[in-house]
C-alpha cells in the first residue's frame, strides 16, 4: 500500500474542483436533448406550415363572370336536354361570344389566345346548369367561369409580368385582356367549387378529389369488413381458446412478421395473387381494400389480443362460476369488455390504410379514372394515389390542389387518430 | 349485381330456416312440455348456419372456379394460326377477349376475338343460372338436414359452439394464409426470374438497367441490352437509409434521453404524443415535401455554395426519411430506458452521480440492448419505405457515395417496373419480385434479430 | 393495537435525548410532503460522528422516507415537498445554494435491495472514485477498489474474478459489493436502508459484522425491521411512528427500558 487512504476531506474537495466542469457536462446533456425535441417539433411544424401555406389556396381559384345568353336553339338543338343534344349545342361558342364582347381581340390569333382564358370546362357547366334548372333558357344570366390555370397562377403571382414573354406560359396580349377583365370587375377569387366536386382531371383548374376520396372510402370498407372481424376472431382465438402449442406460436410469429413486411410487398402479393392468379380486375376498390386488410390486419389482431388481456380472470370465473360455456364468456363478458381496445386499434390500423399509397400502386389503383367509382367493383383511385399523381403534373396549379388534397387526406387521418384517443379515454376501464 | 341477389338470396333462405328451427324448437318444448338442452334460439342458429355454409361454400367454388374454366376452355377459340405465330401470348389474348365481354373495345377487334367473347357471354350466362339452382338448392337441401337433427335430445348450443370455434380457428390460420400467399408469390417469380439470369450478376453486377425484351435475353449468352446487377440499387438504398440515420439517431436519441431524464411529467405528455404525430403523416406527404420543398431548397442553397445538387437527391430523400423515422427511435428507446431498473439510478444518484452521468454510465450501457434493437427497427422501416424515395430520389440507377447525386432504391424500381401494364414472362417484370425477395428477406432478419435482442433485455430484467 | 390517544398526552414531544454532543448531522423540525399528505411529521434528532443509529418502527412509519432526506435523495420524486431544515456540518443541506452532488459524495447511502450496476465488480466499486476524480492514476484507482472491497469484506471472495460481473454475486456479496462501491467515496455518513431485509440469516450476519466494524469510522444510520439487528448493531435507536419521532435513546434502554408506552407496545409486539 503505497498511498494512503483518502480522508473524507480529501474526497470532499477533490469533489468540489471537478463539480463545476460536471454540472455544466450536466446541464450540455440536457441542452442536447432540449435541441432535439426542438428540431423533431420544428420539422413538423414546418412540414405542416409548408402544406397548409400552400394548401389553403388551393382550396380557392379565380373565376370569371360572363353574361350568358341562354338560347335553347344553340345550346340545346333537339330540345330535349338529352347528353348528346346538349354535346352538339354550341355553349362554348356562347361563352366566347360574351368574352369577345367585353376584351375585343382583333384577328383570328388573338381570338384564339383569348378562349383560352376561360376553362375548358365552360360547356360542361352550362349545361349542367340548364339540366339542373331549364327555366334559365331564354334568360341572360351572370355565370362563373373558372379561369385557365395559367391564368389563376398569372393572376396569384406565380406568373410574373416582369419576365420576358417568351419565357413565361401567358403572353402580353393575355395578360392584357385579363387586365380589362379585372377592370370591369369580373375577375373574383372564390372558394373553388372543382377541388370537393371534381373528380380528377387532366386541367388543373377543374381537378377535385371528389373520385378519390369516394375510391377511398370504398377501399377502406372492404378493408374495416375483411380486416376487423378477421382480426377480432384471430385475437381472440389466440387469446381465449388456441392452447399454447407449436402451431400458436407460430402464429404468432407470422403476425409479428407479418407487422414487418414492408407495404409495397402486400402490393406485389396482391399483384401476384388476387390479380394474376385469381384473375381479378386491376385498378378496383375491392382488391385494394383486401391487401390493405392484409396488411392492417396485424395492427388489429396485436392490439385485441393487449384488450382481451386486460379483462381481467375474475370476470371470466365469475361467468364460468353460473355455468356459461366458453363461448358464452367470451361473447357475453370478454368481448365486450375489450372492444374499446379493439375499436382503438381497429381506427389506428384504418388510418394506416388510409393513408397508404405503395400496395395500391402495384395494383394498378393508379390509373387516370376520370368516372367515380359507384361501387367495389368499379376502377377507382384513392387519395394518396391522387396525391401521388398530381404531384408529379408539371402544372403550377397542381402544386396548390395537391396541397389541398394533403389538408383533406391529413384532416381525415387527424380526426380518426382523435376519434382513437377519445375512445380510449372515455371507455378506458381501470381494474 | 347478379352476384349481390344471389348472396342476399341465400341469406334469405338462412333466415327462414332460422324461423323455423326456432320454431320447432318451442313446440317441441310445448308439446312434450320437457326442458331442452339448449336455449330455442341456438336451434334456430344451428339451423341457418346448416343452411348458409355449405352454400356459401358452393357459391365460392362456383365463382372462382367459372373464371379459370372459361380461361382454359376458351383456347379452342383461338385460331391455329395465332396460336402458331411467333407472338403468342395466352395473357395477353386473355386480357383482349374479357375487354371484349365488358364491351371495352379498342380499334376493330379480330372477328374470331369478337365471337370467342360471344362464347365467353353464353358461358357466364349458363354459369349463373348453374350457380343460383345449385346455391339455392344446397342452401334448402342442408337447412333440411339441418331441421332434421332438431329433437329433444339434441344439444344444438355444444354444436354451434363448435361450429363458431371452428370459424374462429380458420381465421386465425389467415395470418399464416397471408404469410405463405407472400412467400409463394414472391418465390416462384424469383426462381423464374433467376432461370433467366444468373443470381451472381443480380447479386454482384454493378450497372442496371432493365428493358423489355421478351422471354428471352437478347442475344443469350452475349452482352444484352439489359442489365441486372443490383449493386446500384443495393448501394442507393443504403446511402438514403445512413442520410435517415444520421438525421433520426441523434434528434431521436437524445429526445428519448431529456424524455425520459430530464423532463417533467407535464412536458413528457405534451412532447411524447407530438412526436408520434411524425409517425401518423402519411408517407406520400412526406414524399411531396421532399419533392416539393426539401429539394429545391437543396438545390439552391447548393448553388449558393457553388456545389451541383441533382433536382432528385439522395440527401432530400434521406433527410424526410430521417424526419419519418424519428419517432420509431425516440418512442422505442424511451421505453427501453423507463424500463431500465429505478433502483440503478437510486444506486448511481446515492453515490453522487449527476444526472449526466447516471444516464451515459449507467442507464444507456444497461438500455443498449433495446436501443440497438430500436435503430435496426428504425432502418429496416427506411429499408422498406417507398413514397419518399419514388417521389424524391429519382430512378437513376448510379453507383454513387455522393448524396447530393440521385440514386434510386429497390422499393422505387419494385414500384416502377411494377406500375402501369407488364408482360408478365419478362425479365424485366420477374426482376421486380427478385428484388422484393431480397427487400422481404433483409426486413424480416432484421426484425427478426431486434426482436430477439428485445426479448433478451426483457428477460435480464425479469 | 393500542388505543393511542388515551395513552399519551404530548404527541408532538419525543421522549429520550435527541440531541448529541459531537452532531455531525442535525435534522430540525422536518416534515416531509407526499402530495398533500404528510409523510413525517416535525422530527427533531441528531445524528453523532461516528455513532452507528438504528431507525425502527412499523411498517410505513416513515422511517425510510426520513432516512432519504439525509442526502436528499426525495428529490427524484416529482411530488416529494420538505420543510425543516437538515444541516450536515453547520450547512443547510436543503439550501438553495447547495449542490446534490458532493453532498451525496459525502452523504453514502447503500439500499434495501442490492443493485449492483450490470458491470464488472471492479467498475462498479470504481464508479464513484471515477466520476469524482478521486484517484490520480490507474494504479491508485486499483488501490481504492481493493482498499473498498477489503473493508467490505469482499476482497478474499472475488479477488480472482474483478472483472466478471457484479450481477453475478450471490444476494449478500452483491449487497457487500454496494456497500463496497459506497465507501470507496470515502463518504463521512452511511445510509443504509434496511440493508439485510433481501438477504438469508448467513449474510446478514456478515453484513451486521461489516456495519459493526464501519461504525468505528463512518456515521452510519440504519433503518431495519428487525429489533434484534438493531440491538446488535447499534448503539442508539430510534423509534417511529406514524410519520412521528416516538423515542430515542440507548440502545439497550429502549429494548430494556422503554419509556414511552408505545415504544413498549412495538417491542413487546403488540404493534407491528
Amino acid at each position: 500500500m503505497n498511498k494512503k487512504r483518502i480522508t473524507p476531506l480529501e474526497a470532499t474537495n477533490s469533489v468540489k474542483k471537478s463539480i463545476v466542469k460536471r454540472r455544466s457536462k450536466d446541464n450540455r446533456l440536457k441542452l442536447y436533448g432540449r435541441i432535439a425535441i426542438g428540431l423533431a417539433v420544428c420539422f413538423l411544424l414546418f412540414l405542416f406550415y409548408s402544406i397548409f401555406t400552400k394548401g389553403f389556396p388551393g382550396f380557392f381559384q379565380y373565376y370569371v363572370t360572363l353574361d350568358i345568353n341562354f338560347d335553347r336553339e344553340r345550346i340545346d338543338p333537339k330540345g330535349d336536354l338529352s347528353d348528346n343534344s346538349l354535346f352538339d349545342g354550341e355553349a362554348s361558342k356562347i361563352v366566347n361570344e360574351s368574352l369577345f364582347s367585353i376584351i375585343e381581340p382583333k384577328g383570328r390569333k388573338a381570338k384564339k389566345q383569348a378562349k383560352k382564358i376561360v376553362s375548358s370546362g365552360k360547356d360542361v357547366r352550362i349545361a349542367k346548369m340548364v339540366k339542373n334548372d331549364p327555366s334559365l333558357f331564354g334568360t341572360i344570366t351572370k355565370v362563373k367561369f373558372a379561369l385557365d390555370d395559367d391564368i389563376d397562377s398569372f393572376l396569384r403571382g406565380y406568373i410574373k409580368r416582369e419576365t420576358p414573354e417568351s419565357e413565361r406560359r401567358v403572353s402580353d396580349k393575355v395578360i392584357g385582356f385579363v387586365d380589362k377583365l379585372n377592370q370591369d370587375g369580373r375577375i373574383t377569387y372564390e372558394f373553388s367549387d372543382y377541388i370537393l366536386k371534381g373528380s380528377a382531371s387532366g386541367n388543373p383548374e377543374m381537378a377535385g378529389i371528389k373520385g378519390a376520396f369516394i375510391g377511398s372510402m370504398l377501399t377502406l370498407s372492404v378493408c374495416l369488413l375483411i380486416s376487423f372481424p378477421l382480426g377480432v376472431a384471430t385475437a381472440v382465438y389466440l387469446e381465449e381458446i388456441a392452447k399454447k402449442n407449436r402451431i400458436t406460436e407460430f402464429i404468432e410469429v407470422n403476425i409479428n412478421n407479418l407487422a414487418a413486411v414492408p407495404s409495397v410487398v402486400f402490393g406485389i402479393m396482391g399483384l401476384a395473387i388476387f390479380i394474376s392468379i385469381f384473375g381479378m380486375p386491376r385498378s378496383i376498390p375491392l382488391v385494394g381494400g383486401m391487401v390493405l386488410a392484409l396488411m392492417t390486419l396485424p395492427t388489429i389482431i396485436i392490439s385485441s389480443r393487449a384488450a382481451i388481456r386486460a379483462v381481467p380472470p375474475s370476470v371470466r370465473d365469475a361467468a364460468y362460476g353460473i355455468g356459461a360455456s366458453k363461448l358464452q364468456v367470451i361473447f357475453h363478458h370478454v368481448i365486450p369488455l375489450a372492444m374499446p381496445g379493439m375499436l382503438t386499434g381497429t381506427i389506428i390500423g384504418m388510418a394506416q390504410a388510409l393513408g397508404e399509397t405503395a400496395p395500391l400502386l402495384m395494383i394498378g389503383m393508379v390509373a387516370f379514372i376520370v368516372d367515380i367509382p359507384n361501387s367495389v367493383m368499379d376502377p377507382g383511385t384513392v387519395l394518396p394515389v391522387q396525391i401521388f399523381m398530381w404531384a408529379d403534373f408539371a402544372e403550377r396549379m397542381f402544386i396548390q390542389k395537391t396541397s389541398a388534397a394533403i389538408i383533406v387526406l391529413l384532416g381525415f387521418l387527424i380526426s380518426m387518430n382523435a376519434l382513437a384517443v377519445y375512445l380510449r379515454k372515455k371507455l378506458e376501464r381501470r381494474w | 349485381m347478379f352476384n349481390f341477389y344471389l348472396l342476399v338470396g341465400i341469406i334469405f333462405i338462412s333466415f327462414i330456416f332460422f324461423i323455423i328451427g326456432y320454431n320447432e324448437a318451442k313446440n317441441i318444448k310445448k308439446i312434450n312440455n320437457i326442458k331442452l338442452h339448449s336455449l330455442s334460439h341456438y336451434y334456430g342458429i344451428f339451423v341457418l348456419l346448416a343452411s348458409l355454409l355449405p352454400s356459401l361454400g358452393m357459391y365460392f367454388i362456383f365463382t372462382i372456379g367459372d373464371d379459370l374454366l372459361f380461361a382454359s376452355l376458351i383456347q379452342n377459340y383461338v385460331p391455329i394460326e395465332v396460336v402458331k405465330s411467333e407472338d403468342y401470348n395466352f395473357t395477353i389474348i386473355l386480357a383482349q377477349i374479357k375487354n371484349s365481354v365488358e364491351g371495352l373495345i379498342f380499334g376493330i377487334p379480330d372477328q374470331w376475338v369478337t365471337d370467342a367473347a360471344e362464347v365467353w357471354k353464353s358461358w357466364v350466362y349458363q354459369s349463373q343460372i348453374i350457380t343460383s339452382i345449385s346455391c339455392v338448392f344446397t342452401a334448402i337441401i342442408s337447412g333440411f338436414f339441418g331441421y332434421k337433427k332438431i329433437n329433444h335430445k339434441f344439444r344444438s348450443r355444444n354444436a354451434v359452439e363448435n361450429i363458431v370455434m371452428s370459424i374462429l380457428a380458420v381465421s386465425s390460420v389467415i395470418a399464416i394464409l397471408t404469410t405463405v400467399a407472400i412467400i409463394f408469390s414472391v418465390v416462384f417469380e424469383s426462381i423464374r426470374f433467376f432461370a433467366l439470369i444468373p443470381y451472381d450478376e443480380f447479386l454482384f453486377g454493378t450497372v442496371w438497367n432493365p428493358q423489355f425484351e421478351g422471354a428471352e435475353r437478347a442475344g443469350s449468352g452475349q452482352e444484352g441490352l439489359s442489365q441486372y446487377g443490383a449493386i446500384p440499387l443495393f448501394a442507393g438504398t443504403f446511402l438514403i437509409s445512413i442520410i435517415a440515420l444520421c438525421v433520426s439517431v441523434p434528434i431521436g436519441l437524445f429526445s428519448a434521453i431529456y424524455l425520459s431524464e430530464y423532463a417533467t411529467s407535464k412536458e413528457r405528455a405534451f412532447f411524447k404524443p407530438l412526436l408520434e404525430i411524425l409517425a401518423g403523416i402519411p408517407t406520400v406527404v412526406y414524399g411531396f415535401f421532399a419533392a416539393l420543398t426539401v429539394a429545391p431548397f437543396l438545390r439552391s442553397s447548393g448553388s449558393v455554395l457553388g456545389l451541383d445538387v441533382a433536382s432528385e437527391s439522395a440527401l432530400a430523400a434521406g433527410l424526410v426519411m430521417g424526419i419519418m423515422i424519428i419517432p420509431f427511435i425516440s418512442s422505442l428507446s424511451d421505453d427501453v430506458i423507463n424500463a431500465v431498473p429505478q433502483s440503478l439510478r437510486d444506486a448511481g444518484y446515492g453515490l453522487g452521480s449527476t444526472k449526466n452521468e447516471t444516464v451515459i454510465k449507467i442507464v444507456l450501457p444497461a438500455a443498449l440492448p433495446g436501443v440497438v434493437a430500436s435503430i435496426i427497427l428504425a432502418v429496416s422501416r427506411a429499408v422498406g419505405e417507398t413514397m419518399i424515395v419514388v417521389m424524391a430520389a429519382g430512378l437513376a440507377a448510379n453507383l454513387t457515395a455522393n448524396p447530393l447525386e440521385a440514386v434510386t432504391t429497390v422499393t422505387s424500381q419494385i414500384v416502377t417496373i411494377l406500375v402501369g401494364d407488364q408482360e408478365f414472362e419478362s425479365a424485366k417484370t420477374l426482376s421486380a419480385f427478385a428484388l422484393a425477395l431480397t427487400l422481404i428477406i433483409i426486413t424480416l432478419g432484421m426484425n427478426f434479430y431486434a426482436l430477439h435482442i428485445v426479448k433478451k433485455y426483457r428477460e435480464q430484467y425479469e | 393495537m393500542v388505543n393511542i390517544k388515551d395513552d399519551f398526552k404530548d404527541l408532538d414531544l419525543t421522549v429520550g435525548d435527541v440531541f448529541s454532543k459531537d452532531a455531525r448531522l442535525k435534522a430540525r423540525n422536518v416534515n416531509v410532503f407526499y402530495g398533500i399528505n404528510k409523510a413525517i411529521n416535525n422530527v427533531t434528532i441528531d445524528i453523532g460522528n461516528k455513532e452507528v443509529i438504528s431507525f425502527i418502527g412499523p411498517s410505513g412509519c416513515g422511517k425510510s422516507t426520513f432516512l432519504r432526506c439525509f442526502n436528499r435523495m426525495n428529490d427524484t420524486i416529482d411530488s416529494c415537498r420538505i420543510e425543516g431544515k437538515i444541516t450536515l456540518e453547520d450547512e443547510n443541506i436543503y439550501d438553495d445554494k447547495i449542490d446534490v452532488v458532493p453532498l451525496r459524495a459525502r452523504i453514502g447511502m447503500v439500499f434495501q435491495k442490492p443493485n449492483p450496476f450490470p458491470k464488472s465488480i471492479y467498475d462498479n466499486v470504481a464508479y464513484g472514485p471515477r466520476i469524482h476524480g478521486l484517484s490520480e492514476n490507474k494504479e491508485h484507482l486499483d488501490n481504492i477498489v481493493e482498499e473498498s472491497l477489503k473493508r467490505a469484506g469482499l476482497w478474499e471472495e472475488v479477488n480472482d474474478r474483478l472483472l466478471s460481473p457484479g450481477t453475478g454475486l450471490s444476494g449478500g456479496q452483491q449487497q457487500r459489493l454496494c456497500i463496497a462501491r459506497a465507501i470507496a467515496v470515502s463518504p463521512e455518513v452511511i445510509l443504509m436502508d434496511e440493508p439485510c431485509s433481501a438477504l438469508d440469516p448467513i449474510a446478514t450476519a456478515k453484513i451486521e459484522e461489516l456495519i459493526h466494524e464501519l461504525g468505528n469510522e463512518y456515521s452510519i444510520v440504519i433503518v431495519t425491521h428487525s429489533m434484534q439487528q438493531a440491538a446488535r448493531v447499534s448503539k442508539r435507536t430510534a423509534y417511529f411512528h406514524l410519520g412521528k419521532l416516538i423515542e430515542v435513546g440507548k440502545t439497550k434502554e429502549i429494548f430494556t427500558r422503554p419509556r414511552h408506552n408505545q415504544t413498549e407496545a412495538y417491542i413487546s409486539g403488540k404493534i407491528g
